[in-house]
């Protein structure tokens, strides 16, 4: 590709030359990936070791997420797949998006990214189902050691569902990480949407075609695959393992 | 475009023609169709693993994480084009991410030895791990099918 044309090498840091043949605000959006990236990473590791620690009383996946809409049987694992699937086809339609721009064809670009908008808010949605049902729980329930306020003491009773404190699936720790690390991709994902519908409002009005590329979308594009290469991680931590 | 200065515009020197639009739409949907399989796979593992007693192996674990990577690798790669970018520019995002990362998990390894395993400082409640006992028990032998009845079985209990 033209970009990446050689050039010497001394000459090139030598100052009044782009070495890195990427503009500003894309090296910037690589760079607040990074550090982006070191976050989850770091949340990861630490989920990581607490599962460790409680390593034979941390709830398997399959008995915790085994429900799916419209359905009354018992369906491990299908609905994180049907959310992966969404996240990876809107990541498609996404990169379709930049693609499309990178020939200057603006309907296409605004197809393809009206799809990874729909794909996107179609996941946050499925996420908020899932957390609906993690935090109202089973019929079932579970025993569990509840701190009773007016008695001052524990009590053992049937729980339902989860908190912060105390939840019906295992140990409180599981249902921390789930929330903190679910919910911080989350609003990556709910961000990402609403950056994504910016630029598609721009790129309706056609700033970006008169500007001559379509970097904007480029850029934006970066953020959303982030949060698909992201999900890829926690769905396998969370649902696989 | 108002800019007229020697720096090269990398904004505009991104774009390509049709021939080459074509070519790289190709590339993306294989990339796609690869990482469907892949995830597909992983969830058809998954799904037989309770049943086979693959769960928490050591073989299943490497599998996962390492076809993990192989998906995070393609998104990189291809859907956010860092493959096509100067070799420059590709170390100075994933090299200082790949040592930060590395180091993380040795220190974590290495000095994370003092929670000692559950019940060293504060024991764990013995009612989880009775419920996890009790599923064990309730998925042990049989697979799926014996899932389902003990969820039969639940019910009827539960409507006593």
């Amino acid at each position: 590709m033209a970009h990446t044309a050689e050039i010497d090498t001394k000459e090139a840091w030598s100052g009044g030359q782009s070495p890195f043949r990427v503009s500003y605000g894309k090296m910037f959006m690589w760079f607040f990936l990074v550090s982006d990236a070191l976050t989850f990473g770091g949340l990861l590791i630490s989920y990581g070791f607490i599962r460790h620690k409680y390593a034979e009383v941390w709830p398997k996946a399959e008995n915790v997420f085994t429900h799916f809409p419209f359905v009354e049987q018992h369906l491990p694992l299908a609905y994180v797949g049907l959310m992966t699937f969404i996240l990876i086809m809107s990541s498609v339609t996404m990169v379709l998006a930049v693609e499309a721009g990178k020939r200057m064809d603006k309907r296409g670009v605004i197809v393809w990214m009206f799809w990874t908008i729909v794909g996107g808010a179609a996941f946050v949605g499925s996420q908020a189902w899932e957390w609906f049902h993690f935090i109202v729980g089973t019929e079932e329930g579970a025993l569990r050691n509840v701190w009773d306020m007016a008695q001052g003491k524990y009590v053992q009773q049937t729980w339902h569902g989860a908190n912060m404190v105390v939840n019906e699936y295992g140990v409180p720790q599981f249902a921390n990480y789930f929330f903190f690390i679910t919910g911080f991709h989350g609003t990556h994902v709910f961000s990402g949407v609403v950056i994504n519908f910016i630029i598609f409002l721009n790129v309706i009005k056609g700033i970006y075609h008169k500007r001559g590329h379509y970097e904007m979308v480029e850029k934006v594009g970066l953020y959303w695959h982030f949060v698909d290469l992201v999900w890829v991680f926690v769905f396998t931590f969370f649902y696989l393992l | 475009m108002e800019f007229h200065d020697d720096y090269p515009s990398y904004e505009t020197m991104y774009n390509h023609d049709e021939a080459y639009g074509k070519k790289a739409r190709r590339t993306l949907w294989n990339v796609f169709w690869i990482m469907l399989a892949i995830t597909v796979f992983e969830l058809i593992i998954g799904f037989m693993a309770p049943s086979k007693g693959w769960s928490g192996t050591l073989g299943l674990k490497v599998l996962f994480i390492g076809l993990t990577i192989v998906k995070a690798a393609a998104i990189v790669w291809w859907f956010m084009h860092l493959g096509h970018e100067v070799k420059f520019f590709k170390y100075v995002i994933l090299l200082p991410y790949a040592i930060f990362m590395l180091y993380t998990i040795f220190i974590i390894l290495t000095e994370g030895t003092y929670s000692g395993g559950s019940g060293r400082f504060a024991p764990t409640d013995p009612i989880f791990i009775n419920q996890q006992k009790e599923l064990a028990k309730k998925h042990h032998g049989g697979g799926g099918h014996a899932t389902e009845e003990a969820h039969g079985a639940e019910k009827e209990h539960s409507g006593h």
